[in-house]
């Protein structure tokens, strides 16, 4: 879809006064000013919820992020309380900034058991860059990108996640998994 | 022996420190306030709102005390290669006109109180017109000494722009203000202010094109947007005063916030019949309050007078606000052609339909 922007607008001999379009500008930011100033300075006389102010209170209130938002990514853990992941390494290889780090561990036999498991699954998050890119090489969909991006540290060690760490309740991630899907095609092939 | 009239003096001192109370103490650090907070409410943020005293808030007027704590506390740097004496000397030149231009400026009329005439001006001075203009054209030496001596390339650009745009602005002042006197016959900031008790005697409606001019050229006398080229942000960091930390800076800033007042004064006192209210002259409201005496009358007057004048000004600072956070910056040769090619020619011709309008009155 081609976006075409005119640069060279002709003005008409009304916009070349200057001083009316002036006006008429002091009026649109006149009409906010107002507007807003019966909304919230005086927050007794307005109704919270139907001013038009986007600014969000952050540490007390969340912004509510898109989907597509990439925030930390987390390993999804299903419904029988076991990882999704099975250690190929496919994450590993994709990510660009090498911020994981994946010990498997394999079934030595047992009958009614997964095949493979993530013994250690390490992400150095003062690394990681949120690309996204492990997510989307995920064959198992194991790994997401949650929307939680409050993972700053006073300490440099403590930025990387172990396994418990990282684990988060498929049930949280639902919406996500319904947008990777829709996203990569993951199952349409 | 000197003959010193200690009420005069006694009154002169209340007056002076009324003045000192409200541009120093009450519009310079709340205009702070307002300019982020009105800025915020019109652009639908919040704005500085975190500052708070136990909890309390008080929608973000802490951020006053918080400034000046911060400004008392600050690193007061001077950096190498600058002239010292200049460097601490400009923002006192910056800051003090500033205030100075307020003592010609009449807040009030003459009332009598307790058998003493109370002018509400602090110097009543034949040529307080020209006071004020002189008086302001000297906070550019400041300013220019300022970007000079802080051995700063963004500095220097900076101050050169201000002196620039002082010559350019200051020319249109001056003509447009021709056009005011030849309409009220004086200079006088108490006379021209006593002319306007009737609302079509009011400066906008005799000089309408004045008014425009005035307000144009004064703004950028003011180096606000949308003529700050002198400290433009974007290229110049903070031009003149970007070397400046600490309550240096702070002063910098006061000036240009009683600057604020001090136009906004002036329109009043010149276009928006400074003290006055519309359709109410002096006699009516005295005769309303007759009967408290003539002192308690006067002294009603006095402070519904002194209320409406520092209404209008409040209102065209908002006005000052306003346009500051509506227009976007002039580039650096449209603002000389607006100047030079736009004002100057309609500041003269403004005079000539003015003295040929007076003319065929007469």
């Amino acid at each position: 879809m081609a976006y075409t922007v005119s640069r060279n607008i002709k003005l008409t001999w009304w916009e070349r006064l200057y001083l009316p379009e002036v006006i008429r500008g002091i009026i649109i930011t006149s009409r906010h000013f107002f507007k807003n100033l019966f909304g919230f300075i005086p927050f007794f006389l307005g109704k919270k919820k139907d001013r038009e102010i986007f600014t969000v209170y952050y540490p007390e209130q969340m912004a509510k992020l898109p989907i597509a938002y990439r925030g930390r990514p987390v390993l999804a853990v299903n419904e029988k309380g076991r990882h999704n992941c099975v250690a190929c390494g496919l994450c590993e290889a994709a990510c660009p900034a090498y911020c994981i780090d994946i010990i498997p561990a394999e079934n030595t036999g047992k009958q009614n058991e997964v095949e493979r498991w993530p013994k250690e699954f390490t992400i150095d998050y003062a690394v990681c860059i949120f690309c996204g890119n492990c997510e989307e090489a995920c064959p198992e969909e194991a790994i997401f990108m949650s929307d939680d991006f409050e993972i700053s540290m006073l300490d440099r060690s403590k930025m990387k996640y172990n396994l418990q760490q990282l684990s988060v309740p498929i049930e949280k991630l639902k919406d996500r998994i319904e947008f990777t899907r829709r996203m990569y095609g993951k199952w349409n092939y | 022996m000197f003959d010193i009239n200690w009420i005069e003096l006694f009154v002169t001192l209340v007056k002076i420190g009324f003045i000192l109370f409200v541009t120093v103490g009450f519009f310079a650090p709340i205009l702070t306030w307002v300019e982020r907070k009105q800025s915020a409410i019109m652009q639908d943020r919040i704005g500085a709102n975190r500052a708070d005293i136990m909890g309390f808030t008080a929608l973000g007027l802490f951020h006053i005390l918080a400034d000046g704590l911060k400004m008392f506390t600050k690193e007061d740097f001077i950096p190498d290669g600058a002239n010292r004496v200049l460097h601490t000397m400009s923002p006192i030149i910056a800051l003090i006109p500033a205030i100075v231009t307020f003592a010609v400026v009449p807040f009030g009329g003459v009332y009598d109180l307790f058998g003493v005439k109370v002018n509400l001006v602090v110097s009543d001075l034949d040529v307080g017109l020209l006071f004020v203009f002189a008086i302001a054209s000297l906070a550019t030496y400041g300013y220019a000494i300022a970007g000079w001596s802080s051995n700063n390339n963004w500095s220097l650009l900076g101050s050169l722009r201000v002196a620039s745009q002082m010559i350019s602005y200051e020319v249109t002042m001056g003509l447009t203000i021709v056009g005011v006197l030849m309409v009220y016959g004086t200079m006088k900031l108490t006379e021209i202010g006593a002319a306007q008790e009737s609302l079509w005697m009011w400066g906008i409606f005799l000089q309408p094109v004045g008014f425009f001019m005035f307000f144009a050229a004064s703004i950028a006398e003011n180096k606000r947007i949308p003529f700050d080229n002198p400290e433009a942000e974007s290229e110049l960091v903070a031009g003149y005063f970007t070397e400046y930390s600490g309550l240096k800076f702070g002063m910098f800033f006061m000036a240009e916030f009683i600057e604020m007042v001090t136009i906004a004064a002036i329109v009043t006192i010149l276009f928006f019949g400074a003290w006055h209210i519309p359709f109410l002259t002096t006699e009516t409201l005295l005769s309303w309050f007759h009967i408290l005496g003539t002192t308690g009358a006067n002294l009603i007057v006095m402070l519904i007078h002194v209320g409406v004048f520092f209404a209008k000004v409040i209102f065209f600072i908002w006005f000052q606000m306003t346009i500051r956070w509506t227009l976007p910056r002039f580039r650096y040769d449209q603002i000389m052609k607006l100047g030079w090619k736009i004002l100057l020619p309609l500041s003269l011709a403004n005079i000539l339909v003015t003295g040929i309008v007076i003319l065929a009155v007469k």
